[in-house]
């Protein structure tokens, strides 16, 4: 006979998806305590939502134009483009 | 005194480059590219009026551009979304099979080790990005796009999914798939190679 945890328990594929939904819009009270219960007994899923999060955060960083902004590297002058601006706001 | 043409003239000799070069780096086609920032600036003349002096123009041009990248990443999208219902991808069992064991839990190879890196420290390595973006563009273009678009601006996870067109639990389903690949590449190709 099963083990009733067991039957309550997430597999790691659901648990794996909950993490993608608490990143994303966060999850219920329920959802919450059964991430937490099955992290506490699964090492793998626990690294998953610390990497996935942290490509999250990385992802964040990279993607975001505030960041760019920051770390204006000029790799090139794009005169073409520039003439072909200034043409069509002349027009 | 309001800005003028000549203004926006300066601003072009002054900003366009790094616009296209940021748009570049987001969007990889050069001519698709250049079309944006050209865009950003036409829309700049006839929103003139809303730019308060005391505002940077490099900020707000980039925030106009941003929008516009916006728009095209949308409009991808939606026409993967359409292209997908026509041709038969991998299907989701198929999928998670790589991954899982058939009781849903994972796979041994896949109890990876723990990444030590920091995160600043990562951003400033070039090499890293690289394969960064490579692990990205590994994705099928559809999931692409939507984590590109994710990340793009800082909005919440719900108005996201509804500039898209995809419901909220269609898209986190997305990100599950995408981010289980991108956690084995980034391992295989940089943490624990």
């Amino acid at each position: 006979m099963k083990n009733l945890m067991q039957v309550f328990m997430l597999s790691c594929r659901q648990a794996s998806e909950l993490v993608e939904k608490k990143l994303l819009v966060g999850l219920t009270l329920k959802e919450k305590i059964q991430l937490k219960v099955h992290t506490s007994v699964c090492k793998i899923c626990t690294q998953y939502e610390i990497q996935s999060t942290k490509i999250d955060n990385l992802f964040k960083k990279h993607f975001s134009i505030t960041a760019f902004e920051e770390n204006l590297n000029k790799s090139g002058s794009n005169n073409n483009l520039k003439t072909k601006i200034i043409n069509a706001l002349n027009k | 005194m309001p800005v003028n043409k000549a203004d926006i003239t300066l601003w072009v000799e002054e900003y366009s480059d790094s616009m296209y070069n940021w748009t570049l780096t987001r969007v990889s086609d050069p001519l698709i590219a250049e079309d944006l920032v050209q865009e950003t600036f036409l829309s700049a003349v006839n929103a003139i009026h809303t730019f308060k002096e005391e505002s940077n123009p490099k900020t707000w041009l980039f925030s106009i551009l941003k929008n516009k990248i916006a728009d095209h990443y949308r409009k991808q999208f939606k026409l993967e979304t359409v292209n997908e219902s026509k041709l038969s991808g991998e299907k989701d069992t198929d999928f998670f099979s790589r991954y899982f064991l058939p009781d849903n839990h994972w796979k041994k190879e896949y109890d990876l080790e723990e990444w030590t890196m920091p995160e600043n420290e990562l951003l400033d390595n070039t090499e890293f990005i690289e394969v960064l973006e490579k692990c990205l563009k590994k994705l099928n273009k559809k999931s692409m796009l939507a984590i590109q678009y994710k990340y793009l601006d800082e909005k919440d996870g719900k108005i996201i999914c509804q500039e898209l067109g995809i419901t909220p639990s269609n898209f986190w389903q997305l990100l599950h798939r995408a981010k289980i690949q991108l956690r084995d590449c980034l391992n295989s190709n940089w943490f624990n190679k």
